[in-house]
């Protein structure tokens, strides 16, 4: 599904003295089958910005438009099952007494029948590299362990799009090399992906087009080399190093993921 | 957003006043309140109220939003009490229900006295931040310790129970998004569905609040606090002539209040 988002505004706590414009006019889309980066210091509404994308917020005006239709009209229940949600930290939400039954939880709100939820269960968690955690207690299970059962949580919805804020903070190298891999899959089998992160280098690596917010405004959205290199000062260390030697030695073009990057570099003559 | 007991951040003459000077004038008109039984007594006392939140900058619409949740409180009180009231002459009948003229004037008197009894409340919350909330409340308290009262813990406990009210209900709020993400509906069914979908929510509230506890207690721990005693403050309370002032007016206005 294609999932835009046209002029959107959010203000918080409207009309009190706590007052807060997170968002001022965002125009983004989600194309079907893309992974869109969106990065942004803190405080630039990024979390705010993806609350609207399955209208758990809805925007203060402006428009979320699915497939051409306006989401409003879509029905909630509808359009939550389409676009999967990912909080930050999603662990904090895990309720039940075995990581079976909170992953199930989703597909069976679905309506869906015991033995299908069993086998999308199943087949989540194996997807997530976590099949044999199946009967443990959710609360027993190391951060890493965790975060993917929680996201298996969502992704057990089958949704079109899956928003991820932040999915791999505080999780160790390993884990987090395995969560960008799932990220690839995704995008293999058709789903959207859109990867919240301030951290540059993950999105260099998975994104097909990033988007910049600052300030609740889009500072500038295209491919990651277009985006990255507009302000190397904010860009991942393979852009910032690309930048660099570029200035001494030209004709390094524009590479953005490590491998590009490297080649690149290898590729300079007398390297 | 606004809900009895959040604190209003302006500038005012109100909120500028000891909290201490404020927590003894509450007291004072929630005892005093009781004392009165003349109609132009509770009259009097709510025009006072009336000027205080005047003088407090706080809009009276925002002032009447925080009282909102009390008037289901008072609509039943008052209720009771006109039905189940035999005094004085019967001023309606319906059944085997009764309408006394006693009652009457007694639901009336109830509902004003529980309204001004929760506004003054309401007004000393909202004008005072919840840390010089406590601060006042131990000190006001630390004549106690003498007979072994923790009044500094008392006072701890209730500046963090105050602090984190906010703090779980964004977490409450984050936590209901993620399940609302999963497909969980937390308005429809009745009354046993309903609570049963709060699990989702509460579960996971009810994990989070003991992992802060436990944080808390070690951030505190490695920071050195160790409770009450020669512990001094970095916003030291200051009682001034117009906090004595505040005092003696309440006083005074709630003594004519039982006189008229």
């Amino acid at each position: 599904m294609r999932l835009e988002l046209r002029d959107v505004h959010h203000v918080y706590a409207r009309g009190t003295p706590f007052q807060v414009e997170a968002l001022r006019g965002v125009s983004l889309v989600v194309e079907q089958g893309e992974v869109l980066g969106i990065v942004g210091g803190t405080g630039s509404g990024k979390s705010t910005l993806v609350r609207h994308m399955n209208l758990l917020l809805a925007p203060t005006s402006g428009e979320v438009i699915v497939d051409g239709v306006d989401a409003t009209t879509l029905g909630k229940s509808g359009l939550r099952r389409r676009v999967g949600l990912v909080f930050q930290f999603p662990e904090a939400a895990l309720f039940a007494p075995t990581v079976e039954e909170d992953v199930a939880f989703a597909p069976r709100r679905l309506g869906l029948e015991e033995a299908e939820v069993r086998e999308r269960v199943s087949e989540t968690l194996r997807s997530l590299g976590v099949g044999d955690l199946a009967g443990r207690s959710p609360f027993a299970l190391s951060g890493g362990e965790k975060r993917r059962v929680a996201i298996a949580g969502v992704l057990a919805m089958g949704p079109e799009v899956l928003v991820l804020d932040e999915p791999t903070a505080g999780l160790d190298p390993a884990s987090r090399e395995e969560l960008l891999a799932l990220i690839r899959n995704l995008r293999e089998a058709g789903v959207s992906v859109v990867l919240v992160s301030h951290d540059l280098d993950e999105v260099a690596e998975v994104a097909d087009r990033v988007c910049a917010l600052q300030e609740g405004k889009v500072r500038a959205v295209g491919t990651p080399a277009e985006v990255f290199y507009s302000d190397p000062a904010q860009a991942p260390a393979t852009v910032r190093v690309a930048s660099l030697v570029n200035a001494s030695r030209p004709g390094i073009g524009e590479p953005v993921r490590l491998d590009e990057t490297l080649g690149a570099l290898r590729a300079l003559p007398g390297v | 957003m606004t809900s009895l007991g959040q604190f209003y951040p302006v500038d005012s003459p109100v909120h500028s006043l000891d909290p201490r000077a404020k927590i003894v004038a509450t007291a004072a008109l929630a005892v005093g309140l009781f004392l009165i039984d003349s109609t132009t007594g509770l009259l009097f006392v709510a025009a006072a109220l009336v000027a205080l939140v005047a003088a407090s900058r706080i809009p009276v619409r925002t002032f009447l939003r925080l009282l909102r949740p009390v008037l289901f409180i008072v609509a039943l009180t008052v209720t009771f009490q006109i039905l189940f009231s035999r005094e004085g002459s019967v001023v309606l009948e319906w059944g085997f229900l009764e309408v006394h003229s006693g009652g009457l004037r007694l639901g009336f008197f109830l509902a004003l006295r529980i309204f001004l009894l929760v506004s003054a409340a309401g007004l000393l919350t909202a004008t005072t931040a919840p840390v010089a909330l406590a601060d006042g409340i131990e000190d006001l308290l630390s004549p106690l310790k003498r007979v072994r009262f923790p009044a500094h813990e008392v006072a701890m406990m209730m500046t963090i129970a105050l602090r984190f009210i906010p703090t779980l209900g964004d977490e409450a709020e984050k936590i209901r998004g993620a399940q609302a993400a999963r497909g969980a509906d937390f308005s429809e069914g009745g009354p046993v569905r309903r609570a049963r979908s709060l699990i989702p929510v509460l579960v996971p509230l009810t994990v989070g609040a003991f992992r802060r506890a436990d944080e808390l207690a070690e951030a505190m721990e490695s920071r050195g606090y160790r409770g009450g005693e020669g512990r001094t403050r970095y916003r030291e309370l200051r009682f001034r002539k117009r906090d004595a002032l505040a005092i003696a007016v309440s006083v005074l206005v709630l003594l004519v209040g039982v006189m008229l």
